[in-house]
């Protein structure tokens, strides 16, 4: 016999009715949030994500917005930052690792990377050297 | 700068939520500070052993309790988790016989499904789509 919903479940349901937006946004977004994380290594312009959502440049950031809460260009950044981060335990040097997350510039990718983390690349590198002794 | 180093939530019993917390969630035993009745007790996820710690809070304060149950029984999660396939982690947990109060389930960006971590509380799994 299937269980009754809990209250908290139900609330979800309404919610769902009510506030979101129709399934086929989430699909598009989705595809397009894939698409980031598979190609995060290269430098993707905005237009290109758009197209493989089949979406114009504006309705696109729009709907990415509407659904994740940030806009697909903060959402790349913190990808690539996690990626970065990643990386930089397993040993990579600090050029190459801004290589390898889409960065064309040391200067931009480590601005970026300290903003998000609060340490510099090789700062977070020679920290997490340091903890895992 | 200020930052998140510790979040919390209320167990009706340390050694029970320490097990299931590491044994069954897959969390590792952090710091384990004995006082007095009770103990400072966190984990950590393996994959991010010195970010946030789960504080395993002996819930030692009576209106804390009605706070616990009203949630609880309303299915209501205390916290949640995120993990990388909520149904994987679903079919797991089933095996180590963990029960669920809402299955795997999709809600606009995210799958999620709760389960009942035995000392409480309701806890969500979630991951993004």
């Amino acid at each position: 016999m299937p269980k009754s919903k809990t209250y908290f479940e139900q609330q979800v349901d309404k919610i769902s009715k009510e506030v979101f937006q129709p399934k086929y946004y989430y699909i598009q977004a989705r595809q397009s949030k894939a698409f980031m994380e598979e190609n995060l290594s290269e430098k993707i312009e905005l237009n290109r994500i758009a197209a493989a959502a089949f979406m114009s440049r504006f309705h696109y950031i729009r709907i990415f917005k509407q659904v994740y809460g940030v806009t697909p260009r903060e959402y790349l950044k913190g990808l690539r930052i996690n990626k970065a981060k990643e990386l930089l335990k397993q040993g990579l040097s600090v050029t190459q690792v801004c290589f390898d997350v889409g960065y064309e510039s040391l200067p931009t990718f480590s601005n970026a990377f300290k903003k998000g983390t609060g340490h510099s690349p090789s700062a977070y590198q020679e920290l997490n050297k340091s903890n895992q002794e | 700068m200020i930052r998140i180093s510790v979040t919390s939530v209320m167990v009706d019993d340390q050694d029970k939520a320490l097990q299931f917390y590491t044994e069954k969630l897959g969390f590792i035993e952090k710091t384990n500070i004995p006082m007095g009745e009770h103990k400072w007790l966190t984990v950590v996820s393996p994959k991010e052993q010195n970010g946030v710690e789960l504080l395993l809070e002996p819930l030692g304060f009576e209106p804390a309790k009605v706070f616990q149950k009203a949630c609880k029984d309303a299915g209501m999660p205390y916290t949640m988790f995120e993990v990388e396939d909520v149904e994987k982690e679903y079919d797991r947990l089933k095996g180590l016989g963990v029960e669920f109060s809402v299955e795997p389930k999709e809600a606009g960006t995210v799958m999620f499904a709760v389960l009942d971590d035995t000392c409480g509380n309701n806890i969500q799994l979630v991951q993004t789509l």
